[in-house]
């Protein structure tokens, strides 16, 4: 039952945007509304695993299941549709859309909504891999929805480029299969995760070591993992804000969580230290990427793009580092998913004012949108992992993570990696609050209703940063203990 | 099937490129079918139609169709010529026996003598889509792609379950698709299909 309610919602937004038409303002809020059904779902499911219960399933061949590690993944992407359907063009403000672009972004974000949700809800790793790979196709019909040289390159680039990937991670998925076809014949349901889990010591560890190999550069695409991220920092420049704030608060984060889900079954099969070393060096590698080129980035999106790929990189890293690792890594998770969606809002309200993309162009924020500037000023200062902000918390875990598992040297070089990656920032961000505001550009934040659910991501971040809550907690340790078993 | 994707690196004008994917997804058909009919896996007959419909009949009148509007375009100056093309290609091919031994080892299907083949396949259309410029032929790689996944699971595994299989025809078809709908964004907005303008975006 509630996984009906948590999939039917952006389905039925679909429809509804489909058959309306031309669009309605009326038809935006409805679909705002209508995420709430699916996030007060993804709520209970947290709830049950929080409480304890058993890992839920549904439909024919146990189609759906829901344990702590999908709640945790079900409640982010929720959470951040319905911050972005009800701060999206077309809710009755001032647009630039015309109404026919407006329909075509109701009806693709939320088909983009409903396969990240069946995404992180699919019990078969194969379900797992179309919803993914829909995800792909669905958001990049939507970078382009003002046409512009920039952003009809940036789409192709996406889509070629995690198409392909994918279809790797498909490769991955297939050989995975073989390797249990060969060993344990053709039970019931074979590509369930549960029943894959079950018989990974029987399998064969050279074969999954190949499909683990495919699987990892397929889904890590998707994740943005250096040197896979090619596509990422165009096609997060380039789409509209609201959608690059899914993109990068919980695409990313989804695709991730595929890889745990492998991770999890190579690891029953081969011990933890291969994929363990794999994670350590495609990790660290985004981390330099990534940190590097926000210092050389003259673009304040791109900026935000290329830090998106730091984070995943240190998730990366923290899902090797033992328990308190893949701790680490799943509270940096929800903490860089309520950072990177609030800064990428915020960067869409900047473009909209200043019409420039440039981080030179934006000058003087702090006197033209006071509460804007602030607000971005916040998110920028929680990216970079600074106190009160829940992502210091979720660093320093890492750190103590690495430590205790005997990599001092590589913890070093995170340090460092960071640092660069902070003064980079800072120094960007002071360019763009301070200063006096080019001339053209008129004073004043117009609609505030955005600022006002944007103070939640702020909410949650100080929460996160000051105190651990217990429930939370609970989630926790139970995805600690799916991950790490 | 791999000779239809080494077609690609020396012919040059789309509709033979075409051709070369139909051919392909004919032959692999073909093996489904066999398969299924030594298998005794009636599942796989569906599957089989399903792929005959949608990649030897529907996808390739489609692209024909894109390609016909576009005007004939011709692959002319491919990134890495045709010569060492088909040398990269026989290297790749090596490779994949080589990375596959392990594979080949704990089978015992009747069919893994062609494991290797498929995993070479998939090397040459990731080859195909990195060394050619246009954007069809770019699409036509990524088919030639999937298509080597398609025979990798009917090979190694008699087929994967049912309604993964048909949710990755949808995913193929759907994404197809959308390929071309920003193919003719391009068009449009670079008034050409050559990638190599695509090159705005830095930094």
């Amino acid at each position: 039952m509630n996984f009906l309610l948590l999939l039917l919602p952006s389905l039925a937004a679909t429809g509804l945007a489909v058959t309306v038409r031309p669009y309605r303002a009326l038809v935006g809020w409805i679909n705002a509304l209508l995420s709430l059904v699916a996030l007060g779902a993804a709520l209970s499911f947290a709830r049950h695993a929080i409480r304890g219960g058993e890992a839920l399933v549904f439909g024919p061949g146990e189609l759906l299941r829901a344990d702590g590690l999908s709640a945790l993944l079900m409640v982010c992407v929720a959470a951040v549709v319905s911050l972005v359907l009800f701060s999206s063009p077309g809710l009755g403000g001032e647009t630039s859309y015309k109404a026919s672009q407006l329909r075509r972004y109701h009806v693709f974000i939320n088909l983009f909504v409903f396969s990240m949700l069946l995404a992180v809800s699919a019990n078969n790793v194969g379900v797992m891999w179309i919803a993914i790979e829909a995800t792909t196709i669905f958001s990049a019909l939507l970078i382009p929805l003002t046409l512009t040289k920039a952003s009809v390159e940036a789409s192709w680039k996406y889509i070629l480029i995690c198409s392909v990937g994918i279809a790797l991670a498909f490769a991955g998925t297939v050989l995975g299969y073989f390797d249990f076809v060969s060993r344990s014949g053709r039970p019931e349901n074979a590509l369930n995760w549960p029943v894959l889990l079950s018989h990974a010591p029987l399998l064969h560890p050279e074969v999954m070591k190949l499909a683990f190999v495919f699987l990892l550069v397929g889904y890590g695409t998707k994740a943005g993992i250096a040197p896979m991220h090619t596509w990422l920092p165009d096609a997060h420049s380039e789409a509209p804000a609201p959608l690059s704030a899914m993109m990068s608060g919980v695409l990313l984060a989804v695709a991730l969580y595929a890889i745990v889900r492998w991770k999890v079954v190579v690891d029953a099969t081969l011990g933890g230290g291969y994929t363990d070393r794999l994670l350590i060096v495609l990790g660290v590698l985004s981390l330099v990427i990534g940190s590097f080129s926000i210092v050389l980035s003259h673009n304040y999106k791109r900026m935000l793009a290329y830090s998106s790929i730091e984070h995943t990189g240190l998730m990366c890293l923290g899902l090797a580092l033992g328990p308190l690792g893949v701790f680490a890594a799943m509270l940096h998770l929800v903490n860089h998913t309520a950072a990177k969606s609030m800064t990428f809002l915020l960067a869409g309200r900047v473009l909209r004012r200043y019409h420039t993309t440039e981080i030179t162009g934006v000058s003087g924020l702090l006197t033209t949108m006071p509460v804007t500037a602030g607000l971005l000023a916040a998110g920028i200062l929680a990216v970079i992992g600074l106190p009160p902000f829940g992502l210091f918390i979720s660093e320093f875990a890492l750190i103590r993570a690495g430590f205790a598992t005997g990599h001092p040297w590589l913890m070093g070089v995170v340090l460092i990696l960071l640092a660069v990656a902070f003064v980079a920032l800072i120094s960007h961000l002071n360019r763009m609050l301070y200063g006096a505001p080019p001339r053209d550009v008129a004073a004043g934040e117009g609609s505030g209703w955005t600022l006002v659910l944007l103070s939640v991501n702020v909410a949650v971040l100080v929460t996160l940063g000051l105190t651990l809550p217990a429930p939370l907690a609970t989630l926790f340790d139970q995805i600690v203990r799916i991950v790490s078993r | 099937m791999l000779l239809c994707g080494i077609a690609l690196l020396w012919r040059h004008s789309l509709s033979a490129y075409i051709g070369a994917f139909r051919w392909q997804s004919l032959v692999l058909v073909v093996t489904f079918a066999l398969i299924g009919y030594f298998g005794h896996d009636p599942e796989l007959y569906i599957v089989a139609v399903v792929l005959l419909v949608l990649k030897a009949l529907v996808i390739p009148w489609y692209l024909r169709r894109l390609n016909e509007r576009m005007g004939a375009e011709r692959e002319s100056r491919p990134y890495v010529n045709v010569a060492s093309s088909l040398i990269v290609a026989g290297l790749l091919v090596l490779l994949a026996y080589a990375i596959t031994r392990p594979l080949v080892m704990v089978s015992s299907l009747p069919t893994r003598g062609g494991i290797p083949l498929a995993v070479g396949l998939i090397f040459v259309g990731l080859f195909v889509i990195v060394s050619r410029r246009k954007a069809l032929t770019q699409i036509v790689g990524f088919l030639v792609l999937e298509n080597a996944i398609a025979l990798l699971a009917a090979l190694c595994t008699y087929g994967i379950p049912l309604i993964v299989e048909l949710g990755v025809f949808l995913d193929v078809l759907m994404g197809c698709l959308v390929m071309q709908v920003i193919v003719y964004q391009i068009r449009d907005t670079f008034e050409s299909f050559d990638v190599e303008q695509l090159n705005q975006l830095k930094h």
